[in-house]
């Protein structure tokens, strides 16, 4: 065991701020499902039995023998008292709902959004137009929709109780999409692509009418949670998806624009690049000091410590199959070269790659956390 | 190249349009127009293969095509038949919703020559078995992108097994997180992370079959 001389807040912040900590902190992302599976509960249950679920999770935390806290507390999110943050509701499938029971929570994307709502978004920017068409992508009654989102920040904020009362920081206090992203999800991948081709000019106004109140939406998060990080979605503007032009043009400027204004604000952005992000590397270079840029195991890890060595904190990022299917040996082993190489000279958190799988094996997640209690970079 | 086949390589949907439409009106064969238009899909296979396109650029170009086979199909005579260089199943597996990586690989298998039989998502191991069996298709693509799939996937596998037809189909799985041990898991013959590599593992597969 590596001698600990900061606590676990302290050891995250300085790997924000791309100092060197006593030891690389550790912050598996999402453990809720895996602790709740482990534990032997479905999927059903998981999103059904909440006190049981999240008895699961803090016996499975203490089981790995703890970690730097939780990114995210539970399965809650945060809404603010806005119809305009839950257009999401819809699509969610809910194991034993609407999936089989023990399968997992997951998103149907399908068209909620159509080419038309570009114009009024643009007139009206994003929260005025929610609350004036909400029923276009909702059947439920306005009234409904807000208990709903009430309901998840409530449970959200108790979630975060509950962890503190443990003695373990919670991080994420918001969430929020990307301009690109957003419509990506609700227009659906395929026919946003069309539009980014047949009316770009309209999806360009409408990104910079609502981009201001995602902003300003996930300030409120904060300030409803306590909580310093907001965490922005982010995996359909890469270059798995877009050339650079596209990037530039319909995700690099908000992205720039929403992080430089949570910055000022004391948030930290936390940066979810899923999938591959390697071409987009060198514009990270010109994020303001303070984020975290976290990826899933699809872009390189090594290039990115490459480009943003001393200038952002990288975190992620040990595949969801190794954690499935690999050993423990062979966890260590990538582990030990991610904290030699990413970690060296500082600014790296050791983490999953995404969230850690519903059926990740115990000695697996073990394995990468002990490794960052053990494993210095070496110099 | 040809104005069509260099409109279809540069995504440039209303001048496709605009030119098919044109040649039709003239009456122009519309087996040449057909293999133009593959051959600018091809074209845009190999760029992406080449990472000078991107994923954008072939759901736009599939799009376009799309809407070009649709002015041409009409006019063909019912007992033309496209060629392919060989016939594929593929599905995203029980219990996974996820479709982009199975349209990405399916996408350009298609532009490569191969016939894709496309089950959906959430797809079950008897309706991959049914279709491999009423189809005869040598090849099998799984895809799913979260880890439950990988039991899925290995169910699939030993259903094709159980059916009898495992030694005459050759299955690949894919999917952003697949690494060998999974493969290895499932019983696969291939695995791949990359739409692109997938393509040659299936060519691969059809060149040895063909021997």
């Amino acid at each position: 065991m590596i001698q600990e001389t900061m606590t676990s807040w302290e050891r995250v912040q300085a790997a924000i701020n791309v100092e060197i900590p006593d030891r690389v902190p550790v912050l598996p992302m999402q453990t809720y499902y895996f602790a709740c599976r482990y534990k032997g509960l479905d999927g059903y249950q998981m999103v059904k039995e909440r006190e049981r679920a999240v008895r699961a999770h803090l016996e499975v935390y203490d089981e790995l023998g703890g970690f730097d806290g939780q990114v995210i507390p539970g399965i809650s999110f945060v809404f603010p008292r806005r119809i305009s943050g839950i257009i999401a509701e819809p699509l969610y499938k809910v194991p034993g709902v609407d999936l089989p029971r023990d399968s997992v929570l997951q998103h149907d994307e399908r068209e909620i959004l159509l080419p038309e709502d570009y114009d009024l978004i643009a007139d009206l920017g994003w929260n005025a137009f929610a609350e004036k068409y909400y029923g276009k992508f909702n059947p439920r009654p306005a009234s409904k929709i807000l208990q709903w989102g009430e309901r998840q920040t409530a449970r959200y904020v108790d979630d975060i109780k509950v962890w503190n009362e443990h003695g373990v920081p919670v991080y994420k206090g918001g969430e929020v999409f990307s301009p690109l992203m957003f419509f990506s999800m609700f227009r659906t991948l395929q026919q946003f692509t069309f539009d980014l081709y047949r009316r770009p000019d309209r999806v360009e106004a409408a990104m910079d009418a609502l981009v201001e109140d995602f902003i300003q939406d996930a300030i409120e998060e904060v300030r409803l949670t306590g909580r310093t990080w907001v965490m922005l979605v982010l995996e359909r503007g890469g270059c798995f998806y877009y050339p650079l032009k596209i990037f530039e043009r319909f995700e690099w400027k908000y992205i720039k624009k929403m992080t430089e204004a949570w910055v000022k604000q004391g948030i930290t952005p936390l940066l979810h690049l899923d999938q591959d992000w390697t071409l987009n590397l060198p514009y990270f270079q010109d994020l303001p000091r303070g984020c975290i840029c976290e990826f899933d195991s699809c872009t390189d890890m090594f290039q990115a410590k490459e480009i943003l060595a001393g200038k952002q904190c990288i975190m992620g990022d040990v595949r969801a199959s190794l954690q499935t299917h690999g050993t423990p040996e062979e966890v260590q082993e990538y582990c030990a070269q991610l904290i030699d190489v990413v970690g060296k000279g500082g600014g790296f958190i050791l983490s999953s790659g995404c969230f850690v799988p519903v059926d990740a094996k115990f000695e697996n997640v073990k394995a990468m956390i002990d490794c960052a209690k053990t494993h210095l970079p070496a110099q | 190249m040809s104005e069509l086949i260099d409109a279809i390589t540069n995504i440039r949907e209303d001048e496709v349009l605009r030119i098919v439409r044109h040649r039709l009106k003239v009456g122009q064969d519309p087996v040449g127009l057909l293999d133009e238009c593959r051959a600018g899909m091809a074209i845009v296979g190999e760029r992406y293969q080449t990472g000078e396109y991107f994923l954008g650029e072939l759901i736009m170009s599939g799009e376009i095509f799309k809407q070009a086979m649709s002015l041409i199909e009409p006019k063909l005579a019912g007992d033309t038949r496209i060629e392919t260089i060989g016939q594929m199943v593929m599905g995203t597996v029980k219990g996974d919703i996820h479709s982009i990586g199975k349209d990405v690989a399916a996408g350009l298998l298609r532009m490569s020559g191969f016939e894709v039989l496309d089950l959906g998502v959430d797809v079950a191991p008897e309706a991959f078995v049914e279709k491999l069996v009423d189809s005869g298709a040598p090849i099998l693509g799984m895809s799913g992108l979260i880890t439950p799939s990988f039991e899925s996937m290995k169910n699939t596998v030993d259903a094709i097994e159980k059916k009898g037809i495992r030694d005459r189909v050759k299955v690949i799985i894919g999917g952003g997180i697949v690494i060998e041990q999974v493969r290895h898991y499932v019983g696969a013959d291939a695995f791949t992370r990359d739409g692109a590599e997938g393509v040659k593992i299936c060519k691969e597969f059809i060149r040895k079959a063909d021997r």
